[in-house]
């Protein structure tokens, strides 16, 4: 069976997905064994940009207008379509600015020379195009990335957990820094997958990996309001990375 | 049951005699009110005052992820590399735990009798130790407060001393490896015994009352309260993670870049979960919040009754301490008593 061909893509953000790809050293020689890369510009010189592709790898936000049609294209040209990376799939940091009217951002951040730029609210992939599969994190986790990779090869859809962070701190046996210590602490509604890493290290989870699929956003905020941090310290800290999730949007609108 | 004592300033020496019986895990602080089961190696952090340990003794015999086996096209089916023939000393575990221990026996060796978990039972040594309840304490109202058997050792406060049951011939074993530490126990040891064990009852604050609850459980099957503790349930997990009893795993393939090597294994799974009812079809029968939580509870205290003549919450306080969202099993299972008395 021919090798499925792959292309990786980077919208806005910071290219932290395709450092992580690029970062999986010891793997990489068995990636190429297994997968046929005809793009993928931060790796290579020479890449495709027609050929049909099996599966596309998307990181970053849609930010400008361009990009929707470049990610439209993709869309075109693949079976497959990932998102890769919390601001591919959730809007991320970027995402942060949308209620801030763009002229008052293209003003304090560039001047008049801000003009030049043609910028539309940052929204994840799937405000646009069909996306099959998504891997999120903040940056992605090396170890899901190759899971996924190894599951699409064998022709399955990847199965990464869906429960919160919340069950990894656990099964660290870490210390609850929401109970024990009133942290303002995101992992009961942040999908896991990073192996609590940050909480491991004794900071308490800022929710870089989105929220979980059924997020009780009404809980976790009267948790934190308990404990006496404001309800804009909440917002602020659950906008950081998922700004236009439907399950934040919805909350906030209600209130 | 023979009984024997160990004085405190004995109990050093004692425990360093039991490596040769395995290697020696105990509770240690982890934190100002948070303690674990640890793989010790300084005696000096073994702290047998403890009130709970974040995650249960099941930990040792169901680990929270496992390899079942390896595959490839090559060599078939590989046992996991991990040995499960490992001798182990635990030490230091609560009435309430060995209660734990012994309703996942009860799980485990049904009809297809876990192995895995099994050999890990077998290879390991239980030393139990007397507490005193603090007040999430509950194991008094589900009859967990004192255990008879379950254990090779078991050691009671008696302030200078312990008095150390011993419940089988390696427990036996244990002592007189160490004989010259141990005294013989006399009628002021009974006495301060009987003294400490009648003055625990006072410290419990909370009781979770039995009587009839499994029938209580029926006739408010569509109480709303199952709704009201799903608005604050956050789905989390915590409480089945670190719940005693809470068995629940998922078992999968994690294949390598190759697409045809890999490993099954299987990973601590929990109802509260929402994929966890998820059927082919993207059916799923419980997908409200509430109707998992309300499983969760029924299955604790209704079903597991029906099925081993017993509820399978032991009364650890494990759940009542590390819910973010504070619901407490205690006051559920109160309200809904109060509910059907109404």
């Amino acid at each position: 069976m021919a090798k499925p061909k792959v292309g990786v893509f980077g919208m806005t953000g910071c290219a932290g997905e395709q450092i992580v790809i690029l970062n999986c050293e010891d793997e990489l020689m068995d990636i190429l064994k297994v997968l046929d890369i005809r793009s993928f510009h931060t790796a290579m010189s020479e890449n495709d940009e027609q050929c049909d592709l099996d599966i596309a790898f998307v990181e970053g936000a849609v930010v400008q207008p361009e990009e929707e049609v470049w990610l439209k294209k993709i869309r075109k040209r693949s079976r497959l379509l990932i998102a890769l990376g919390t601001c591919a799939v959730w809007g991320g940091v970027a995402a942060m600015k949308n209620e801030v009217s763009p002229q008052r951002l293209k003003d304090e951040v560039y001047g008049p020379r801000g003009q030049i730029f043609k910028s539309i609210p940052a929204q994840p992939l799937h405000s646009f195009v069909k996306v099959d599969f998504s891997v999120s994190g903040c940056p992605i986790e090396k170890e899901q990335f190759l899971q996924a990779i190894a599951s699409l090869v064998h022709g399955d859809i990847p199965v990464l957990p869906k429960y919160a962070v919340c069950t990894e701190c656990k099964l660290n046996e870490n210390t609850c820094l929401l109970v024990e210590k009133s942290e303002l602490c995101l992992g009961p509604i942040t999908v896991a997958g990073c192996n609590a890493r940050c909480l491991s290290y004794g900071i308490p989870c800022c929710g870089c990996r989105g929220p979980v699929e059924e997020a009780n956003i009404a809980s976790e905020v009267e948790i934190l309001k308990e404990k006496g941090f404001t309800l804009g310290d909440i917002r602020n800290q659950l906008r950081t990375y998922a700004a236009p999730a439907e399950v934040l949007q919805t909350y906030f609108t209600k209130r | 049951m023979q009984i024997v004592k160990l004085p405190k300033e004995n109990l050093d020496k004692f425990m360093g005699g039991l490596s040769k019986f395995g290697e020696i895990h105990a509770p240690i602080k982890k934190d100002e009110n948070t303690y674990l089961f640890s793989k010790i190696e300084d005696l000096s952090k073994i702290e047998l005052n403890y009130n709970r340990t974040i995650l249960p003794p099941k930990k040792y015999f169901l680990p929270p992820n496992e390899t079942m086996f390896r595959f490839s096209p090559e060599k078939g089916y590989e046992p996991p590399q991990d040995n499960l023939n490992k001798k182990y000393v635990l030490l230091g575990v609560h009435s309430c735990d060995i209660h734990g221990l012994k309703i996942l026996d009860l799980v485990f060796s049904g009809t297809y009798v876990d192995n895995y978990y099994f050999t890990r039972r077998k290879n390991t040594s239980i030393i139990g130790v007397s507490c005193i309840p603090d007040d999430m304490c509950f194991c008094r109202s589900m009859e967990t407060d004192f255990v008879e058997d379950g254990f090779d050792l078991f050691l009671s406060d008696i302030d200078d001393s312990y008095l150390v049951r011993i419940a089988t011939s390696l427990g036996d074993d244990m002592v007189r490896a160490n004989q010259s530490l141990f005294k013989e126990v006399d009628k002021e040891d009974i006495a301060e015994y009987k003294r400490k064990s009648n003055e625990r009852k006072n410290y419990f604050k909370i009781d979770l009352e039995l009587y009839n609850l499994p029938e209580i459980m029926d006739l408010e099957y569509e109480s709303k309260i199952w709704e009201e503790i799903g608005e604050k349930c956050l789905s989390c997990g915590t409480c089945s993670m670190v719940c005693p009893t809470c068995y629940c795993y998922d078992v999968f393939d994690q294949l390598n870049l190759d697409g045809k090597t890999g490993e099954r294994r299987r990973q601590w799974d929990s109802c509260l979960f929402k994929d966890y009812a998820l059927v082919a079809g993207g059916l799923n029968f419980r997908s409200e919040r509430s109707a998992r939580v309300k499983n969760r509870y029924f299955h604790k205290q209704r079903g597991f009754v029906a099925q081993y003549g017993r509820p399978s919450c032991v009364g650890c306080g494990r759940c009542i301490q590390s819910c973010p969202a504070k619901i407490d099993i205690v006051e559920v299972m109160t309200k809904i008593r109060s509910a059907s008395y109404e």
